[in-house]
C-alpha cells in the first residue's frame, strides 16, 4: 500500500529541506520512497547534489530513496503538442486553424499550469506501486494546495457537462425520424467518452487524497508565514483534507546562558518571539507541531540533511 | 390489372400522400423544434466547455481541450449559430413558427 504525504507552505520555509530530510526517515525505516517535486525552480537537485529528471531516479548515496521533479511548464507544452498532433489527424484542414486557436487559449489560461500539474500528481499516484511511500515536494504557489482541493470541484464540473451533452445527444436522437440517422448518437460518443475518462481520474484522485495521504505544513517563526499558513489550513479544511502537523522551521538557536554580547543579546531577544510565535501557533492551530527544527548555518545538504532529519518527530507508520 | 388490384394501388398512393402531408404539416416541423431545442442544449454545453472564446476563463478548459479533436462538426455549427444569432428571443421565435 503506498501513502502519499504533501509539504506545503509559503516560499522559502525549507519545505524541500524538511520533506529530503522525511524522506529519510522514511528509506531508515525501511520504507522504498520516492521524492517528487514540483517546485520549478528545483532545490531537490541542491539538497542531494544531483541531477534529476522527469521519470523517478535513484539517489546516489541512498538506499531505497529515489526522486524525480516535475516542469509544470514542459507538461503544459507536451500537453499541447499532443492535442495539436490529434487535432492533424483528426479534422480537416480548414477546421484546424480554428480550432487551433481555441487550444492555444485554453493553455495559457491561469488554470492550464495547475490543471498540468495536477495531472502529474495523479499520473505519480497511479504508477507509484514500486513504492511504499511517496513525498511530495509541492511548489510554493499556495495554488498547489488549493489544487489538491479540486477534485471534488472539477467532479461536480465534469458532471454537469456530461449531462447537458447527454441531453442534446438524446434529443437529436428523438428528432431523428424513421429511419433516418441522428445527428448524434450516444453509444460511442467519445465525447462522453473522454469526459468519462477525467471524471474517473478526478474520482480516483479524491480518493486517493483523502484516504491514503497525509498533509503537513512548513512554517517559519513569523508573522507572514503564521498568516499564509492559517489560510492553507482553512482551504484544506474545506476541501476535507486534514491537516496531520505543523513543521517549524528556522528557529533561532538559544546562546549559552553564560555568553553575552551584541550577538547573544540578539539571538537571546529573537529566541524570545520565536517562543512567543511558537506558543501561539500552538495555542491557535488545531494540528499539532509535529518537529521544530533549528537555522543552520549553512545551507542543508549531505550529511547536514540527516541531521535535520532526526529533529524531525513525525512519526513514520510502517505497518 | 384487375379493378381490385386498380383500387390497391391507388389507394397505396393516397395513403403515402396524406402521411407525407402529415408529416409536412405537423410531425416535422415538430421534429424541427426538437433539433433546435437538441442544438441550443448543444450550444450550451460548447460554452460550458469553452468560455475562454468569450473571454471567460474556466478552470476547466485545459481539460476540455482535449475534446477538440472529436468536435469538428459542433464546433463549426456552433460558431455559425454564435454568429447567426441576434438574441435569444429570436432564435426561440423561430422555434415557435409565430
Amino acid at each position: 500500500m503506498t501513502t502519499f504525504t504533501f509539504f506545503g507552505g509559503k516560499g522559502g520555509v525549507g519545505k524541500t529541506t524538511v520533506s529530503s530530510a522525511y524522506a529519510l526517515e522514511c528509506i531508515d525505516a525501511g520504507l522504498e520512497t520516492l521524492v517528487v517535486s514540483t517546485d520549478p525552480a528545483h532545490s531537490t537537485a541542491d539538497v542531494f547534489d544531483q541531477e534529476f529528471g522527469d521519470d523517478p531516479r535513484p539517489v546516489e548515496g541512498y538506499d531505497g530513496l529515489s526522486a524525480m521533479e516535475i516542469d509544470p511548464e514542459r507538461e503544459v507544452q507536451d500537453h499541447l503538442q499532443e492535442l495539436r498532433r490529434q487535432l492533424n489527424a483528426q479534422l480537416s484542414a480548414a477546421m484546424v486553424n480554428e480550432v487551433e486557436l481555441q487550444l492555444e487559449m485554453a493553455h495559457q489560461t491561469p488554470g492550464a499550469y495547475e490543471a498540468a500539474l495536477f495531472d502529474r500528481f495523479v499520473e505519480v499516484m497511479r504508477t507509484a506501486d514500486d513504492y511504499d511511500r511517496v513525498v511530495f515536494d509541492t511548489s510554493p504557489t499556495g495554488s498547489t494546495l488549493r489544487l489538491l482541493a479540486l477534485p471534488d470541484l472539477l467532479e461536480r464540473w465534469i458532471d454537469r457537462l456530461m449531462d447537458k451533452r447527454e441531453r442534446s445527444i438524446d434529443l437529436y436522437e428523438k428528432a431523428a425520424i424513421g429511419n433516418q440517422e441522428p445527428r448524434r448518437v450516444m453509444e460511442g460518443d467519445p465525447i462522453l467518452a473522454r469526459l468519462q475518462g477525467r471524471k474517473e481520474r478526478f474520482e480516483f484522485a479524491g480518493e486517493v487524497l483523502r484516504e491514503d495521504a497525509a498533509f503537513y505544513l512548513v512554517m517559519n517563526p513569523d508573522e507572514l508565514s503564521i498568516r499564509e499558513t492559517a489560510r492553507s489550513l482553512e482551504t484544506l479544511a474545506e476541501a476535507d483534507l486534514p491537516v496531520r502537523g505543523l513543521v517549524v522551521n528556522r528557529l533561532t538557536p538559544e546562546p549559552e546562558p553564560h555568553e553575552e554580547g551584541r550577538g547573544a543579546r540578539y539571538l537571546r531577544e529573537r529566541v524570545e518571539t520565536e517562543r512567543d510565535r511558537l506558543e501561539r501557533i500552538e495555542r491557535e492551530f488545531e494540528p499539532p507541531v509535529v518537529a521544530t527544527i533549528e537555522t543552520r548555518v549553512e545551507e542543508v545538504r549531505g550529511s547536514l540533511l540527516e541531521d535535520v532529519a532526526s529533529d524531525l518527530e513525525i512519526a513514520v507508520e510502517t505497518e | 390489372m384487375t379493378l381490385a388490384e386498380r383500387i390497391a394501388a391507388f389507394r397505396a398512393t393516397v395513403e403515402e400522400w396524406l402521411r407525407g402531408l402529415y408529416h409536412g404539416m405537423f410531425t416535422h416541423p415538430a421534429y424541427e423544434k426538437i433539433e433546435a431545442e437538441a442544438e441550443d442544449t448543444e450550444d450550451a454545453f460548447m460554452l460550458a466547455c469553452f468560455p475562454d472564446a468569450f473571454g471567460i476563463p474556466s478552470p476547466v478548459s485545459y481539460y476540455t481541450a482535449e475534446l477538440l479533436p472529436y468536435l469538428e462538426d459542433e464546433y463549426e455549427a456552433w460558431e455559425r449559430r454564435m454568429w447567426d444569432r441576434q438574441s435569444v428571443i429570436e432564435r426561440k421565435g423561430h422555434q415557435y413558427h409565430f
